[in-house]
């Protein structure tokens, strides 16, 4: 089965934003259409700024159209752990915003009419493991201390009493149709005068004393302010050494019986599910969603992607009665240090760019947290969230592990260059659908195979800081085991901190060998390969 | 002398994999990076086993020392470039190995000496 986010395809109605055409100038340009950006831009539109959205792809087309659509005060990286890393006050800001934020979005869908199925509902959080029933305890004392409203309860929707160890329970939360309601936020800001452009990609940005300048492939932006938006700022950033991307998998299923459970639940065992319910085109719930099976990026611990899925349905199918499994996909998530996002200036010298990322699996709520907080920011308003969310706040002893951690691996993704290693040494090697990395004249190419028989070879070498791309067979996507970037088959970039698009390469048929190409130098990017 | 005669093995390593990665700079493609992580590292524990030698006092190859800093200031300068993604300039590339051979060439000397 394909992988096809629920949300892309129950959206009929579509608006096309245009692409970029010649110069601009704009008080604020914000790179990055999802529920980060259109917030952010929502909130400046609504302060009287100018402003433009600048998108690679589709508006929502990114990780918010490839979300689950639940909307809730904790988060995965838990409240309880958060405090051990910094404070008592992070862990009440972090949920007093959440909080607003989910108000926020309510608010929004009320307002702007937005037909995105908003509706309350709780969360429940448990656990059918002994051993986990600490986690539960400690992360319920953490959330009563942060002022929520979290109670311990003896019946869940799901199970019997028998069957789960500690449950507990958070009214006031939500569901929605995220891809619904971030275009209907950017439908309204386009139409009050905020400049939206879609397939227009940002290959270049540069911070100078008295504004910015950012390049796209259709023109120049110069702007006063700037807001990278693009859920991992692009290029090479600091952050980067911290924020660990991961991929997490979804499958939505049909029930036979009907019943869908209106919560959403947390399965806290040792392997960690979150269950939903959505619609399809209206209120009434008609489709039960699983997540989980974390992995960082291109390094999936199964070369069978399919497992991650194999593993949700197996799971769906014990305990529930499905009927058939509709959709499936994944999603991108980037970790922060200390469990906490990094939203505001990008560095502590920078005075016009400002950033918004690691925002776990929680992004719907965050993204909205950062458009909100950059919003007033921007225009100069005190934000009491800075202080827990400021992006320029480093890292502690608390984190020092994380920092370690991470960028060993980085370092152990480059030990795997070596001369002479590959996934095959013939093309005969590659199936028909099937990815490899080949060695050919000493460059490591990315060949895939389409189901026609036809090759499509790009560069191996990741562009954004030289890792080797891995095949993702679930999605047939180059994936980075470095930095979360990801490539089409082509080799143009779907998200990451990437810029640029792998660089293409011509395989000669008649004798299985590349096609010289004198244009590049060692260690050169190959920029003029835009996104289309 | 064994000090230096340890070091003279870890900078022979390092020049055998430098010499591999000067290729690939000069034909235009990308190093592989496993060579690029081993080659540096094999050339700083010959740097500091040779500081380590020039501690203990006495008739000592610092001309060597200047050389191979001058080299691996060189060599991070080119990875930097290298990862940013900025084309490693081939002159530097081959001055970097010079500054390096010269080095390893005098130390050599020196050790017969000794």
């Amino acid at each position: 089965m394909k992988t096809q986010s629920f949300w892309e395809v129950t959206t009929p109605h579509r608006p096309e934003f245009p692409e970029l055409e010649g110069n601009l100038d704009v008080d604020v340009a914000i790179i990055g259409g999802g529920i980060t950006g259109i917030t952010t831009a929502l909130q400046l539109t609504d302060a009287g700024r100018s402003v433009a959205v600048l998108e690679a792809r589709r508006v929502g087309g990114g990780t918010t159209g490839w979300s689950t659509g639940n909307l809730y005060v904790p988060t995965g990286a838990y409240y309880h752990k958060i405090q051990g890393s910094r404070d008592a006050e992070t862990i009440t800001s972090v949920a007093a915003a959440r909080r607003s934020a989910l108000d926020f979005i309510e608010q929004q869908t009320v307002q702007k009419k937005i037909d995105c199925h908003f509706s309350r509902r709780p969360w429940y959080f448990f656990t059918q493991e002994k051993d986990m029933v600490s986690t539960i305890e400690k992360e319920v004392e953490a959330l009563q201390r942060a002022g929520m409203p979290v109670t311990f309860v003896d019946d869940i929707p799901l199970l019997p009493r028998a069957r789960f160890q500690k449950a507990a329970r958070m009214d006031g939360q939500a569901r929605f149709h995220p891809l619904r309601y971030v275009l209907g936020i950017a439908t309204d800001i386009a139409s009050r005068g905020c400049q939206v452009y879609e397939h227009t990609t940002v290959i270049d940005l540069k911070e100078e004393k008295d504004h910015c300048t950012i390049q796209t492939n259709h023109g120049t932006v110069t702007c006063r302010q700037v807001v990278i938006a693009t859920h991992i700022p692009i290029g090479i950033h600091t952050v980067q050494t911290v924020a660990a991307p991961h991929r997490s998998y979804v499958i939505a299923v049909k029930l036979k019986s009907g019943n869908y459970p209106d919560a959403y639940f947390w399965q806290n065992d040792t392997m960690h599910k979150a269950i939903t319910t959505h619609s399809t085109d209206s209120m009434e719930l008609d489709m039960l969603m699983i997540a989980g099976n974390h992995h960082k990026t291109g390094q999936a611990s199964h070369q069978e992607y399919h497992h991650y899925f194999k593993e949700l349905e197996d799971y769906a199918r014990k305990h529930f009665d499905v009927a058939s499994v509709e959709y499936r996909w994944s999603a991108q998530h980037y970790r922060s240090g200390d469990g906490v996002p990094y939203i505001g200036l990008t560095h502590k010298d920078a005075r016009r760019t400002y950033i918004a990322t690691g925002f776990y699996a929680d992004g719907l709520i965050y993204g909205t947290v950062a458009g909100i907080l950059l919003g007033d920011m921007l225009v100069g308003k005190e934000n009491t969230w800075l202080k827990a969310f400021d992006a320029t706040r480093g890292t502690n002893l608390a984190t020092a592990a994380t920092f370690v951690k991470e960028n060993v691996n980085v370092a152990a993704q480059y030990l795997k260059d070596s001369p002479f290693s590959a996934d095959a040494e013939h093309l005969s090697e590659i199936s028909l659908g099937e990815g490899k990395v080949l060695e050919m004249d000493g460059e490591k190419v990315a060949v895939y195979r389409d189901e026609n028989n036809h090759l499509h070879a790009c560069s191996a070498v990741c562009t954004h800081m030289k890792c080797i791309v891995h095949w993702n067979n679930a999605e047939n996507t180059w994936d980075c085991p470095c930095h979360g970037s990801r490539f089409m088959i082509d080799g143009s970039v779907i998200e990451g901190p990437a810029i640029a698009n792998l660089e293409t390469k011509q395989i000669d048929s008649s004798n299985g060998r590349l096609v010289k190409d004198e244009r590049h130098h060692s260690g050169q990017r190959d920029l003029n390969n835009p996104i289309t | 002398m064994t000090t230096i005669y340890i070091a003279i093995g870890f900078f022979a390593l390092a020049a055998l994999l430098g010499m591999y990665l000067l290729s690939f700079v000069l034909r235009g493609k990308e190093t592989p990076k496993a060579i690029v992580f081993t080659h540096g590292p094999l050339a700083a524990i010959g740097i500091i086993l040779l500081i380590v030698y020039i501690l203990k006092g006495g008739p000592n190859p610092w001309e060597s020392l200047v050389l191979f800093v001058l080299a691996a200031l060189g060599g991070i300068y080119m990875v930097f470039r290298d990862l940013t993604g900025k084309p490693i300039p081939r002159l530097l590339a081959v001055g970097h190995g010079l500054l390096a051979v010269t080095g390893f060439v005098l130390l050599l000397v020196f050790a017969l000496n000794g």
